[in-house]
């Protein structure tokens, strides 16, 4: 179901032999203004992974994964997913916004919003074919959502609303996953939930990149972790990032963070 | 009959009347489906501020022409000019918002203010010339629709409704994420468009029917009704449309009976349908809400209720003495009921009720929220005689996750400050569940599954041993486990804690 963009062919010089990055960012940089955002960030990415995006607000957490869905304008740098250069992965890459952004009273249901995942592969004059509807049940079926799926988007819980989301993501096609705070204000029981869909994904082979805000339990869910703020300060096993030096020198002055991390390994 | 006759069948036969009726069902149907898509982005004020910036596109291009071609009130040319006044004013707010700290509404509001007092002076300069009056632009006058009008507003319906058909997935998706779409390579920008140009064609249409002021009104009115009564965007879209032909056959006809002016009358209609269906929509309306919450009892009554139930312990608990135990009218009551019932906690007879396998596990579950709070403030020095009252308080604060860690804080006790027995975690201690064995009490038989490397060496228990819980003694402060050899094993807390075993009973 992978879609490869067509008439271009992998930049990546090891793509030929081994599988290509998920992501890989060479010198980005990125301003508002004349703020930095992001400053000469190099990230490489492996393929099947689930990566945390920690640090501080304002530290640009957002920018990166805005970028990565080439929204942003850059100031230099590059860009590839998965071999190809940002302005021709468009598709390669799908975005699970932030509930806040969602407007929960629109009216559309589950299987509506999972569908959007095709719309670029249904010619404008067509219905969804056979194959698109297959395809949604599938991903619907994969977050176990199947059977909401003429509930409208407003009345389900937290938990299930992130599911649809996910569901839609997975409807694309896409193998790079970006979801920016799938857990922010969810309960225990929702948090299991995404955790399970996000683990289900994983072992089909997606990458998952999420923007995380909660040290506490980063390194519960994640395989990798990203520390950033305007530069990459860290990147690898949570381990090796979560260290207490590392993190002081990021999260200054917002140490409440740390006695709640403490409180957690003790 | 006669005034059947006089309300309804004359006016039928007139010819102004079919027109009006016909021009003002085709652009009050396009105007819901339009509608639908600018209420849902809160494009509404947009919409206003076209039908008044288009008055100066309308003299220009009645003046352009009469000065080029010396045609006199060409239609074609003030519809075109009335686009033109649109869209630039649409441009004018896009760039001074971007380009200023103002927020879009406040340049909304500027901007086609300035149109409309631009087109209004020009307008009386050239009164002369411009054979335009004045109040049939801004009250309309849908009794006296042209033929070229109606012929224009037939065309504009056509063609707006195309775009919306073939288009309707686009428009969907970029009003609900546009980010998402413009992820996946759909234009937004120009979807955005679009729409904005289709609008100001549908309130171009709408003011020569209704006029400036109320132009806007049916352009939402009817898409704000069907919103009350669907979740699908598509039937929204239907059910506007059908709203909006209502409003101008009722609207029509109420202006004949109050000989009142057509625009008013149908915008009346339309307004009044609103209400009518803002009381009576089966989900979203006003008496379907006031409903649910005169059906809602506050959770701490039905959790009351339970608990009092599981405490009379009988299969048939009269409501009566429910409602004396807990010094609540028996109204009350048979409401708290009636939500439980529908939560399949209780079955109710006639005045009597019983608790169902998950009420009964409902009420032991705030049971022991409640014995544990009681542990938990006599832990932290409560003095003794207030802890049952405040527990009663805090027992319906009883999710998990905070339940299990007050129960782990204090070290999994079996009884309350009183000596009551705590009921134990029978969510996770339930047969067949792994848990730490710390959560089991005496009788329970369990294969040990897992212990944590940090404690291995220094515990005699191995994995996949079979071993039975006994009591626990040091004031339920060691765990008494017996392996199948009758050998006895002591553990604290913390090492109980470590080790995980799957329970057979």
């Amino acid at each position: 179901m992978t879609i490869k963009p067509q008439g271009v062919t992998p930049t990546n010089g090891k793509a030929q032999t081994n599988t290509p990055l998920a992501i890989e960012v060479k010198n980005l940089t990125v301003s508002y203004g004349s703020k930095p955002a992001l400053l000469d960030v190099n990230i490489d990415i492996k393929q099947g992974q689930l990566i945390g995006i920690i640090g501080p607000n304002g530290s640009g957490k957002s920018t990166f994964i805005k970028s990565i869905l080439g929204f942003i304008k850059r100031d230099f740098g590059t860009i590839n997913i998965l071999g190809f250069p940002i302005e021709k992965a468009k598709g390669l890459v799908a975005y699970v916004p932030q509930r806040g952004a969602v407007d929960w009273d629109f009216p559309i249901t589950v299987y509506e919003v999972a569908m959007m995942g095709r719309y670029n592969k249904i010619k404008w004059y067509k219905s969804p074919s056979k194959n698109d509807i297959e395809v949604v049940n599938d991903c619907l079926e994969m977050v176990r959502m199947s059977e909401f799926k003429d509930r409208q988007i407003g009345q389900l819980s937290g938990g299930q609303q992130q599911r649809v989301f996910m569901a839609r993501a997975l409807a694309q096609g896409a193998e790079l996953l970006l979801l920016d705070e799938p857990f922010a204000g969810v309960d225990a029981a929702t948090e299991r939930s995404i955790l399970d869909v996000l683990a289900r994904a994983k072992n089909a082979g997606k990458t998952l990149v999420v923007v995380h805000h909660d040290l506490a339990t980063a390194a519960e869910y994640f395989d990798q972790l990203l520390l950033i703020k305007q530069r990459v300060f860290a990147y690898g096993p949570p381990k090796v990032v979560l260290q207490e030096s590392l993190l002081t020198e990021v999260y200054e002055g917002q140490l409440q963070v740390f006695s709640q991390l403490n409180a957690q390994a003790q | 009959m006669t005034w059947f006759n006089d309300i309804f069948l004359d006016p039928l036969s007139a010819t102004y009347f079919q027109k009006a009726l016909i021009g003002g069902c085709v652009v009050a149907a396009v105007c819901g489906v339009t509608g639908s898509l600018v209420i849902l982005r809160r494009m509404a004020f947009l919409g206003d501020a076209l039908s008044h910036a288009m008055i100066a596109g309308v003299v220009g291009g009645y003046l352009i022409m009469k000065a080029v071609f010396n045609i006199e009130a060409s239609a074609p040319a003030m519809l075109i000019g009335s686009i033109i006044a649109a869209v630039t004013t649409v441009m004018m707010i896009g760039f001074v918002s971007k380009s200023s700290r103002l927020k879009e509404d406040t340049v909304i509001g500027i901007m086609y203010c300035g149109v409309f007092a631009a087109g209004i002076v020009v307008l009386t300069i050239f009164q002369d010339i411009v054979q335009i009056d004045i109040m049939h632009f801004i009250m309309g006058d849908v009794l006296g629709i042209s033929d070229s009008d109606l012929w224009l507003s037939v065309i504009v319906a056509a063609s707006v409704l195309t775009i919306m058909i073939l288009g309707f997935r686009y428009f969907q998706i970029t009003s609900f994420d546009p980010i998402m779409a413009a992820s996946i390579g759909i234009p937004v920008l120009l979807f955005d468009y679009l729409l904005t140009i289709c609008m100001s064609f549908v309130v171009v249409s709408t003011v020569s029917m209704v006029g400036v002021i109320l132009s806007v009104g049916l352009l939402i009115t009817p898409a704000a009704t069907a919103y009350l009564l669907t979740d699908r965007l598509n039937r929204m879209m239907i059910i506007a449309a059908g709203f909006g032909v209502t409003s101008v056959i009722g609207g029509l006809f109420l202006s004949v009976i109050l000989d009142a002016s057509g625009g008013v009358s149908i915008m009346l209609f339309c307004t009044m349908q609103f209400l009518f269906i803002l009381i009576i929509a089966p989900k979203y309306g006003l008496l379907a809400d006031w409903l649910r919450k005169r059906r809602m009892v506050p959770q701490a009554v039905t959790e009351d209720i339970l608990k009092g139930a599981l405490k009379i312990n009988n299969d048939h608990v009269k409501i009566k003495s429910i409602g004396k135990r807990l010094a609540l009218p028996t109204s009350t009551i048979i409401k708290g009921l009636r939500s439980l019932v529908r939560a399949n906690y209780v079955l109710l007879n006639n005045d009597t009720f019983s608790l169902t396998p998950s009420g009964h596990k409902q009420a032991l579950r705030i049971v022991r929220s409640h014995r544990l709070w009681e542990s938990y403030l006599a832990h932290i020095g409560t003095p003794i005689d207030q802890i049952h009252n405040t527990a009663e308080t805090l027992e319906h604060i009883h999710d998990e996750k905070t339940v299990d860690f007050i129960d782990d804080m204090l070290g999994h006790p079996t009884t309350d400050p009183h000596g009551s027995e705590i009921p134990d975690d029978f969510v996770d201690a339930s047969k067949g569940m792994i848990t730490p064995i710390s959560l089991l009490r005496k009788g329970r038989e369990a294969k040990i599954c897992l212990i944590r490397e940090t404690i291995i060496a220094s515990v005699d228990i191995k994995i996949g041993e079979h071993i039975t819980l006994g009591a626990r003694i040091n004031s339920g402060k060691t765990w008494v486990i017996y392996k199948e050899n009758g050998v006895e094993v002591h553990l604290d807390h913390q090492k109980a804690d470590l080790i995980f075993a799957q329970t057979t009973n």
